[in-house]
């Protein structure tokens, strides 16, 4: 069969760096390949040039041969490329709600799509824009018409994209992680919509991602990218199973980290709570005259033991940021209680140094936590002179901190653009850790970061608390993370404390509904990474279940 | 319903800065040493007798706050009262004076968003040095040269080395002088929205829905860039009640600038309040037309 897509010696560079090198691929009508990849891999470069939509000053070299179904592509003649885009091919992005123009209602957006495949009068029109709504799945196609993009949520702006893209039924549609910047649970259900549309109008799919597990789900083959260059490729099984290039070992392994206990002691809960909060309320201001205040948080009572690491599970939205900036004073509750190592800090404006000291929080963003005019040293420097531990040996405590995050002093005089993400990420922990604090805040400190090296942070962060016993508040999406990293978690759901409890529990046996719908969404994890016992258990004695089953235990023992 | 409110909100906020405008000018006319009965003794020599005499006619020896008060009642009814100067109501020169100044604004605006517009939209759709660099030009020129320069050279160009134009009453060589310098104002800013407004992800979901660049322009890019455009609209007009004070005392067009001047150089209060009344309350209506035509074309600002 004549493949819909075949990509030959695709070279993409832009302003003189080599993106894509040498790259080949090959889709059939109705076939699924996954391109996987860390972020800067090329893998949207790759799915951006086959629409002829590369950044300006990106070039494809001369030896490429881009062909759709037969048909020779010239990814650079916008005029040759556009009566093909929409038609023939459509693509959809990673992030709804910027991907939606904000000044167009939904009606407007889809009937742009379907006017431009021409013939139609008005009313069929209409009748298929609702049609194409309702095959997303959306319930009440006809109010979702009338919205604007801001008024829907980011699974509905993801389905708009999708009916969209599939408005004149293309023979292939790219999808450009299209679930990466939705929650968990709504992730899951775009992800089973990708695939029963696809199986509903037999387009083929390059589905193009990060996320190994998602990619197992929808797959029939995958090829591995690493800086620009297919490494592996393969049919989904056999690479999930038989990884033979180091790096998508590496990346197929990167979880199984997860399935051993980390380091660390017990927690001696009997003591008094280094963060105790009972109530706690908060309201985000109203934004205009006369309109309510935005409540937050609904009465969260949590705390934490000396040692112990308390994870914060929740979708966005949650509060569990809010609730993360609470406990260390950088915002004020509306109501409730919060004691910081016996201290009431409710009502403070500011915490004294001393306190201060004593717990400190990491951000998500490590690209926007770090001063970019500032060296790494001078940023390390700040928090020595600002809680008055400033003197003598202060480059000596410096460089030991880095060390613990395995940074060289050679990283010294760098600025934060000149580090990886990981690194910096490093760069944040080592800066929080330098006071000694007794309370550590992570406000989903790896979501930012590529799978590898997520579990290189978390693995770190887990063997720094192992060795200096502080507490710590984990916040993440990430069940698995979370999981391996708490001894206790708590499920936020709008401003609610939903459940409480150890963290195998909460994991393995959730009481609530809500918890229960969380656990559910995770993709297929037991079947690629399989963390959850139950899961490996179930595989261990079946092996008609899966391929991978009798692998476990050489898998386990991973470092 | 919100968005009434907060149009309100914004109209009531305006107009408390407008009244405050007004009450600053009042007091400070009367700050200025020397008042407008000196201004005619010195003109029409008259005796210190006839001056106090002329004084208790006008209200002029009232204490401050009372004269305040009386205009402000009667400025309610319409009534902005008569010029001491000259005699006839300050409504009736008012009138008279209006249309010219807006007439200028108007031409002046146009021309000049219509330039920058232009060059800007022409340099985002077709790339160039050219373009960039006339851009570059027209910003340079306008931080550079202030009007009335611009306009003396003008005139000496048009008028004394070619001989092209009437120097005076001609709209055209102050609308081009006033419309450049707006243009240069803002083609800078609007140039830069539009670079960016092309790269923004609903503009590529747009490309790849395979629309025309014309649909692409004006359906997708256009609306990303108005609130900025809009913006920079609203503070080149309300410079233009300012800008057109000198160009129409160098024309001599007969508009709201020259009469200003000329009030405040004779002490004239009656119109200096009006007419400073007016340009406030301009202000403030362009402020809240900006605002509400903002909240038309972004809906997330509802």
């Amino acid at each position: 069969m004549r493949p819909i897509l075949d990509i030959a010696d695709l070279d993409i560079t832009i302003a003189g760096r080599s993106v894509v090198r040498d790259l080949s691929l090959t889709i059939a009508p109705g076939e699924t390949v996954a391109l996987i990849g860390e972020s800067g891999s090329g893998k949207s470069m790759t799915a951006a040039a086959i629409m002829g939509l590369l950044p300006p000053g990106a070039r494809i070299g001369d030896r490429a041969r881009l062909r759709f179904d037969g048909e020779l592509l010239a990814p650079q003649d916008e005029a040759a490329m556009r009566p093909l885009r929409g038609r023939a091919m459509s693509m959809v992005f990673q992030d709804p709600m910027s991907c939606l123009n904000p000044f167009m209602t939904v009606a407007g957006q889809v009937d742009e799509a379907l006017r431009r495949l021409g013939g139609e009068a008005a009313a069929p029109r209409r009748a298929r824009l609702i049609e194409l709504l309702s095959m997303v799945e959306l319930a009440d196609p006809e109010m979702i018409a009338r919205r604007y993009p801001h008024e829907l949520s980011g699974g509905q702006q993801q389905r708009v994209m999708l009916a969209m893209a599939l408005a004149a039924r293309p023979r292939l549609l790219i999808a450009d992680e299209p679930t990466s910047a939705l929650d968990a649970t709504v992730q899951a259900e775009i992800l089973a919509l990708l695939k029963s549309l696809q199986r509903a109008h037999g387009n083929a799919l390059l589905f193009i991602t990060h996320d190994l597990a998602a990619a197992a789900e929808l797959a029939h083959r995958i090829v591995v990218m690493q800086a620009g260059r297919v490494v592996e490729r393969g049919p989904t099984a056999t690479i999930l199973r038989d990884p033979s290039e180091d790096y998508t070992r590496r990346l197929v392994s990167t979880r199984r980290l997860l399935a051993s206990p980390p380091p660390g002691s017990p927690p001696k809960p009997d003591t008094e709570p280094v963060l105790a909060s009972v109530g706690l309320v908060h309201d985000y201001p109203a934004k205009r005259l006369f309109s309510r205040p935005f409540r937050s948080l609904h009465g969260v009572s949590l705390s934490i033991a000396p040692g112990e690491t308390l994870g914060v599970l929740g979708e966005s939205g949650s509060g569990k940021s809010t609730m993360a900036r609470l406990a260390i004073g950088l915002a004020r509750p509306t109501g409730g209680s919060v004691r910081l190592f016996g201290t009431e800090i409710a009502g403070l404006s500011r915490l004294d140094r001393s306190l201060r000291r004593r717990c400190q929080i990491i951000f998500q963003n490590p690209y926007g936590a770090l001063n970019p005019r500032l060296t790494i040293e001078a940023a390390m420097r700040e928090p020595l002179e600002l809680l008055g531990l400033s003197g003598a040996g202060d480059r000596a405590r410096i460089t030991g901190a880095l060390e613990d995050v395995r940074i060289g002093p050679e990283h010294l005089s760098r600025y934060p653009h000149q580090l990886s993400g990981g690194q910096r990420q490093r760069v944040c922990i080592a800066r929080a850790l330098l006071s000694e604090p007794e309370l550590l805040i992570c406000d989903e400190v790896v979501s930012a970061l590529d799978a590898t090296v997520q579990m290189q942070v978390v693995a770190m962060l887990k063997a720094l608390q192992a060795k200096r016993g502080f507490a710590m508040m984990f916040v993440g999406h990430d069940i698995e993370i979370v999981r391996w990293v708490s001894d206790r978690i708590a499920v936020m759901h709008r401003g609610l404390i939903v459940e409480e409890g150890p963290a195998t529990a909460i994991v393995e046996a959730p009481g609530e509904p809500y918890t229960r719908k969380l656990m559910a969404s995770m993709p297929q994890r037991d079947l690629v990474v399989g963390v959850s016992p139950v899961g490996r258990d179930r595989l261990k004695h079946d092996p008609a279940v899966s391929p991978f089953a009798n692998r476990w235990d050489s898998l386990s023992s991973l470092p | 319903m919100a968005r009434v409110l907060a149009v309100l909100t914004s109209l009531l906020r305006g107009l408390l800065q407008a009244a405050f405008i007004v009450v600053l000018t009042f007091f400070l006319c009367r700050v200025m040493p020397g008042d407008v009965v000196d201004v005619l003794g010195l003109e029409g020599g008259l005796t210190e007798d006839q001056q106090q005499e002329l004084r208790r006619n006008l209200g002029l020896d009232l204490p401050l706050p009372l004269q305040f008060a009386n205009w402000v009642s009667q400025a309610a009814t319409g009534d902005f009262g008569r010029s001491i100067r000259f005699d006839r109501p300050v409504g009736e020169m008012l009138a008279t004076a209006l249309p010219v100044t807006a007439h200028l604004a108007a031409l002046s605006f146009c021309f000049g968003v219509g330039l920058a517009l232009l060059l800007a939209v022409a340099a985002t759709a077709r790339p160039s040095r050219w373009l960039d660099g006339a851009i570059d030009a027209v910003n340079t020129w306008s931080i550079a040269v202030p009007t009335f320069c611009a306009g003396v050279a003008a005139i000496l160009v048009f008028s004394i080395w070619l001989g092209w134009l009437p120097v005076i009453g001609g709209l055209l060589v102050p609308v081009l002088v006033i419309g450049t310098d707006n243009a240069g104002q803002i083609v800078k800013s609007l140039r830069e929205e539009l670079r960016e407004a092309v790269m923004l992800p609903h503009v590529r979901t747009a490309r790849a829905k395979g629309l025309s660049p014309w649909r692409i322009a004006f359906a997708h890019v256009l609306p990303a860039a108005m609130p900025i455009m809009l913006a920079l609209s609203g503070l080149v007009l309300g410079g233009l009640v300012a800008g057109s004070l000198t160009m129409e005392v160098l024309f001599a067009l007969p508009g709201l600038g020259s009469l200003t001047l000329n009030a405040i150089h004779g002490r004239d209060y009656p119109i200096i309040l009006a007419a400073v009344t007016l340009i406030a309350v301009a202000l403030v209506a362009i402020n809240t037309i900006v605002d509400v035509l903002h909240r038309l074309i972004d809906p997330r600002l509802a």
